[in-house]
């Protein structure tokens, strides 16, 4: 018989008993929720503040259809928002760049100026929700600090997050194109910001659902995030930032697949190796520093176009392991990811599911109900070495730069969706309605016209955007350009100022794109189709 | 007899390479030449990298709906180069009616998320004549 093994190919045995805990300790493996070495959850009573935050990934057409969506989940109970952006508008683009043309507000909002941000958390309770952005930090975070300080609310109450990926993006997810030391110091320069002026934001959220949902495994997910979570850290520290300053603030955004116990696992790892790494590696003191808050995204690969009415299941499957494994924000992937940017009605079966899951089962009454598993226990730890001799094995393969610029980091992607593919094809990875269970297209009818409405492009955002362009002061966004440029060719400075002074005027993210691209020597506009911002 | 040559792009601003990268490596297994030009192509790159390369196919793999309105632009081109290269159009979004509806406007073949390699293989052998 074929050895069992885990999705992340860890030999698993028939059944798991005292003899795998010989010599295991609970004090130094588990300790106390909400302690040292954090295994067990960031927090002592998960439940007393009203379980995870339950939102789903939102975004389609301009703001205010983004902002609609917003309150109709809200209006059926989502505790906080997730907004992510369209094709253009993760990549730094305008909607009237030409490449934008067909893909405005198809897959995500299209947001570029301020007016955007206005429109995007119009009547939106700013303090008292959290605000999640899978946008390019920069940017996202001084959009919402401009419309705080418009509405009165101080920076410093804003919760939620923003995602930074900047090590992987360009390989796997959204080109910025922009050279590596640029897109560091965006993450570094938003981060340091936000530690002074938002200090309850997580703008350090380390994204490891986008960099693996390609098909990297749960090891490789982790390792990779490691390696970007220590860089970034180095970063921070080299900048003269103190790590109790911004610490407390950092969080991962997890994937969460189908192998139930193994996922559980690589949370619980992840805790404690995150905890460890902290403090010895980075001195850090403040016990908030130690505890990561884990957020996560059911994963969208594990989904599939046949029988989508299955993908709910796999939804509640995916939440129901992330509950059990003390996961603080989850998004659950919904049944139509084959097809489409979520439905309205996917929206609200993703919602309730979580709801279901926390109201009704019972599985967050007890802080880590699974610790102490023989198995849980032995995979957790197993998960733990497996991800830490590999994120030893990356930092000895070069500097990250290097490592991003020779296509290293662009080869463990390119490796890993072949796998999935070839796991796929030749049975490895089961999947119901794909390589088993299958049915006859004609057959396969529940919930595909949902999932097989189509969104047209908002093109009236080119028109609009034009228009915004011609209405703006043109000398105030051109000197806020210039010092855009100017700071950016400080590599000392902190960028964020600029981007706020000049968002507030009235530039475009295309244009500040431009202009930092610029001073970090490459072209404006990646695809040569516009004139140079200044 | 030269391998067959394969020339694989994404339109637009689509992001996702999943399904170009393992139609890439189910065709290279098959012993097929793959040019393949990645993310970020508009319809001209497309035609222009088809003449440099003496591509006898092009593939396009789509995760987004872009694809649909870069079609007639993309085929107009070919028209007027008067180059007889199928277009093999492959991925997530596309359904048995995108299927049917762009194979009518002069796409060689269409493939949605159900489709095997094997299919896919078969079908650019058959286009490039090689069946």
């Amino acid at each position: 018989m074929a050895q069992r093994c885990s999705q992340s190919r860890i030999p698993v045995k028939p059944v798991y008993g005292p003899a795998d805990m010989v010599g295991w300790s609970d004090e130094e493996r588990l300790g106390e929720p909400g302690a040292f070495p954090y295994t067990r959850g960031a927090r002592a009573h998960p439940e007393e503040r009203g379980g995870w935050i339950q939102r789903e990934l939102s975004g389609e057409g301009d703001a205010a259809r983004s902002n609609e969506q917003f309150k109709f989940l809200l209006s059926k109970g989502q505790t906080g928002i997730d907004v992510i952006g369209d094709t253009p508008t993760m990549g730094c683009l305008d909607p009237d760049h030409p490449f934008a043309e067909h893909a405005v507000g198809t897959q995500g909002v299209s947001l570029c100026c301020l007016d955007d941000y206005r429109e995007l958390y119009r009547d939106l309770p700013l303090d008292g929700i959290t605000l999640s952005h899978s946008l390019q930090p920069a940017f996202a975070v001084a959009g919402l600090y401009c419309v705080a300080g418009e509405r009165g609310i101080s920076p410093a109450v804003l919760r939620g997050s923003v995602l930074q990926v900047p090590y992987y993006c360009e390989d796997t997810g959204y080109a910025l194109h922009m050279p590596f030391d640029l897109r560091l110091r965006l993450a570094v320069d938003s981060i340091a910001f936000c530690s002074e002026q938002m200090p309850r934001f997580h703008a350090f959220l380390e994204d490891t659902y986008y960099i693996s949902d390609g098909g990297l495994d749960a090891i490789e997910e982790m390792s990779l995030g490691f390696v970007e979570i220590r860089g970034i850290v180095r970063a921070l520290l080299a900048r003269g930032v103190a790590i109790d300053s911004f610490a407390p603030r950092i969080a991962i955004l997890v994937n969460c697949r189908m192998d139930f116990f193994e996922e559980i696992a690589k949370i619980r790892a992840t805790r404690r190796l995150f905890a460890r790494m902290m403090r010895d590696d980075f001195g850090a003191r403040d016990a908030r520093s130690l505890a990561v808050n884990i957020a996560a995204h059911t994963s969208g690969l594990s989904l599939t176009a046949q029988q989508p009415a299955n993908n709910i299941v796999r939804g509640a499957t995916q939440a129901l392991a992330l509950a059990l494994a003390g996961a603080q924000a989850i998004e659950v992937s919904t049944f139509d990811e084959g097809f489409r940017i979520p439905s309205p009605e996917a929206h609200l079966v993703g919602l309730r599911t979580q709801q279901v899951i926390q109201l009704e089962s019972g599985a967050t009454r007890v802080a880590d109900p699974l610790g102490g598993s023989y198995y849980v226990e032995s995979l957790t730890d197993e998960m733990e070495k497996r991800i830490w001799e590999r994120v030893l094995h990356i930092e000895a393969a070069g500097e990250p730069r290097q490592l991003c610029e020779s296509g290293w980091f662009r080869r463990v992607f390119q490796e890993a969706m072949e796998r999935h593919a070839r796991e796929l094809g030749d049975g490895t990875l089961r999947k119901v309605g794909t390589n088993v269970h299958q049915v006859p297209d004609r057959e396969d009818v529940l919930l595909r016209d949902v999932a097989r409405e189509k969104i047209e492009p908002c093109r009236e955002r080119i028109a609009w955007l034009r228009e915004y362009r011609q209405r703006r002061d043109a000398g105030r966004v051109s000197a806020s350009l210039q010092a855009l440029h100017a700071s950016a060719e400080d590599r000392a400075s902190n960028l964020m100022p600029a981007i706020v002074e000049a968002t507030q005027v009235g530039a475009t993210m295309g244009e500040m794109s431009g202009v930092l691209r610029m001073a970090y020597g490459v072209p404006a506009d990646p695809f040569g189709m516009l004139e140079d911002p200044i | 007899m030269r391998p067959i040559r394969v020339l694989i792009g994404i339109l637009g601003l689509d992001q996702h390479e999943v399904g170009a990268t393992v139609v890439a490596r189910a065709l290279r297994d098959a012993g097929m030449e793959v040019v393949y030009l990645g993310r970020f192509n508009l319809p001209a790159d497309i035609v222009k990298a088809a003449v440099e390369e003496g591509a006898d196919v092009i593939g396009l793999s789509c995760h987004s709906w872009e694809y649909l309105h870069y079609l007639d632009t993309l085929l107009g081109l070919l028209r007027e180069q008067e180059l007889d290269v199928p277009i093999v159009v492959g991925g997530s979004v596309v359904t048995a009616e995108d299927a049917r509806e762009i194979q009518d406007k002069g796409v060689a073949a269409a493939f949605g998320p159900t489709a095997d390699s094997a299919e896919i293989v078969a079908t650019v052998e058959r286009l490039a004549g090689r069946d």
